[in-house]
């Protein structure tokens, strides 16, 4: 009998890891090729390029810059979010999850028309002296609004999954509601937090479509590798894409290990 | 020292509504009633802690006169003891236990002193320095009652503190309990639905039932002289009849039934007893018989742990229900079908109108 049932639960996950064959192929089959398909001299000669390393640092900058805007001003709204319940409520997180559905050079118009010249908005920012188009706020200002969802989602998960007992403990042995979110619930969420941090910083650093609209220059890494691809081809645009797949797997790599060392419980 | 003034909560689906309480210094109050009552509302309230979809709150609530109805929870003065005891997961046990002290103005010697004390008096010395999740059900609840206790609240409210443990860690932490209200003379207020845990532990309590407080007094009682039919089904007082009064005498069925005094010359249409207050084997008794004896037929028996529950027809087909140690059915010889008399005390039975 117990062998049987072991035979079964077998043949299961074998079933679920056939099935599972496709995916798995669509994913690391293209990737895999990318990977390989530059020689270690290409890559080399790639990374030595000014212009590619300019390209990645800017790449890294504008998209940490936009998951650190994202937990400094969206930790508290996902907070709001997954405490309480408010007239308006699945307005605004259905408002918050709109740049994941629509087409990402709308972001980039968007964002564009806000500051148009002729708008409140525009006048504003050119009396402060700021500039969207071809600007590194530009840049950040688009990687924030499709990258925002991405942690707004995870981080009010994290929330969410928060014990609301253990606040309303601590407020019972004398913590205010500001202690009690730094003492409690904030250490408890903070893996959660990371995570959407990661999910916005991938979500941005890959971003294409809505950056081309904003800023050709200062230029990306995803812009690089496509003006390399139209201008000269495949061949030179392999050895940059791979650097930024290997940039980005070692810096999401190192977040998640810094949320987990965290963890002593 | 914790007084509740026509207390109503609403909330969608559900109202406390108009509560009254009084609970002197240094009590050990109990408030009890069936799940979904409004016990826990009922304390979340008097902490501050009313759920995020309360419709309205109305009523004033005291500590030693000093009104708190509107105070944020970490201003009333009050502790309490949750059973899921809801230790900070991040945080080890003595972090735990010193969370609260820098909200208080406690002279740090004292802490010190009450943190040695406390911590050797629960036995969790050796468990300072690890997680909540390393640690026994027991150990946690120890270490929650610790880190509440270290801060010398006035009132420490109990919210059914013993139901999530297993029996050995309940009998543990119920003596404990009862050892630290003798010592520190803190007022407690437990919530419970468990009648041998609120015997043991308190002298004063109030039944709760659909919201409302429907009897308060003493606990015994409450058990022994239920106010109502709800009351006394609530309590586990199975046995309710309806009186008839004539010519000066109370019948139940065919037969008169003696009261004592007090309850004889109130106003009543009810009368409750007690299963475990039925005596048996009435006619092998030579002194103390009760002032009720009658003869009936054993029509249901079953086991219940180390007693035996029976149900007992008279001729006149009232059926009465007692609750018999096994020993005791077996040396009387008592079986289904078969003939017993049984009896009980006047002062056993519980009177009540409605």
């Amino acid at each position: 009998m117990a062998i049987s049932k072991t035979r079964n639960t077998t043949f299961f996950f074998l079933g679920l890891f056939i099935f599972s064959l496709p995916v798995l192929f669509l994913i690391f089959f293209p990737l895999g090729k990318l990977m390989t398909a530059p020689s270690l001299t290409s890559l080399v000669q790639a990374i030595m390029e000014k212009d590619v390393q300019a390209a990645l640092l800017r790449s890294l900058f504008t998209s940490l810059s936009a998951a650190l805007i994202s937990v400094v001003f969206g930790t508290p709204l996902a907070y709001l979010l997954a405490r309480r319940s408010f007239t308006g409520k699945k307005l605004i997180e259905g408002l918050i999850d709109l740049p994941i559905m629509i087409p990402h050079p709308v972001i980039g118009i968007a964002i564009l028309g806000l500051a148009a010249r002729d708008t409140a908005l525009g006048k504003l920012l050119e009396w402060m002296g700021i500039q969207i188009m071809g600007s590194y706020v530009g840049i950040i200002s688009v990687l924030t609004f499709v990258g925002l969802p991405f942690f707004l989602n995870t981080a009010k998960a994290a929330f969410e999954s928060v014990p609301i007992r253990l606040e309303q403990v601590s407020m019972t042995l004398g913590a205010g509601q500001l202690s009690t979110f730094f003492r409690v619930t904030l250490p408890l969420a903070w893996r959660g937090i990371v995570l959407g941090m990661v999910m916005c910083t991938a979500r941005a650093i890959s971003e294409f479509g809505a950056v081309i609209v904003v800023a050709y220059h200062p230029m990306l890494a995803p812009v690089l590798i496509y003006e390399r691809f139209t201008a000269y081809g495949l061949k030179y645009s392999q050895p940059v894409a791979v650097w930024l797949i290997f940039i980005s797997v070692l810096l999401f790599v190192a977040m998640r290990l810094l949320s987990r060392s965290a963890r002593q419980w | 020292m914790l007084n509740i003034k026509g207390l109503s909560v609403k909330l969608p689906g559900f109202v406390l509504y108009d509560i009254n309480l009084q609970v002197d210094t240094g009590e050990f109050f109990a408030i009890i009633g069936p799940t979904g009552s409004g016990k826990s509302l009922l304390l979340e309230a008097v902490m501050g802690l009313l759920p995020g979809n309360t419709i309205s709150s109305t009523g004033q609530i005291f500590l030693k006169d000093r009104e708190i109805t509107h105070l944020p929870p970490h201003k009333r003065g009050i502790g309490i003891l949750y059973q899921d005891v809801a230790l900070f997961p991040h945080m080890t046990v003595e972090e735990n236990i010193r969370y609260g002290i820098r909200y208080h103005r406690i002279d740090k010697q004292r802490v010190e002193e009450l943190f040695s004390f406390l911590t050797d008096r629960f036995g969790i010395r050796h468990l300072l320095k690890r997680y909540p999740v390393r640690i026994s059900g027991g150990e946690r609840q120890r270490v929650a009652l610790c880190r509440v206790l270290i801060l010398n609240p006035k009132v420490l409210l109990l919210d059914e503190p013993l139901s999530a443990l297993d029996p050995l860690f309940q009998q543990e932490i119920r003596q404990l309990l009862r050892q630290l209200h003798k010592e520190l003379g803190i007022t407690f207020v437990i919530v419970s639905h468990n009648f041998e845990e609120v015997m043991y532990l308190a002298k004063k309590g109030a039944v709760i039932q659909k919201g409302q407080i429907v009897q308060q007094g003493q606990i015994e009682e409450i058990f022994n002289r239920p106010a109502s039919s709800s009351v006394a089904r609530f309590v586990g007082a199975t046995n309710v009849f309806k009186v008839h009064k004539k010519d000066g005498c109370t019948k139940v069925g065919a037969f008169p039934i003696i009261l004592d005094d007090k309850a004889k010359y109130s106003s009543f249409t009810h009368i409750s007893i007690r299963p475990e207050r039925i005596v048996a084997g009435v006619d092998r008794l030579n002194d103390g018989l009760p002032e009720n004896i009658f003869e009936g037929n054993v029509v249901e028996m079953s086991r219940q742990s180390f007693n035996v529950s029976l149900r007992l027809e008279r001729s006149d087909g009232i059926l009465f229900h007692a609750i018999w140690p096994e020993y005791l059915v077996r040396s009387l010889g008592i079986g289904l079908g078969g003939s017993v008399k049984f009896g009980f005390f006047k002062g056993d039975v519980g009177t009540f109108k409605e």
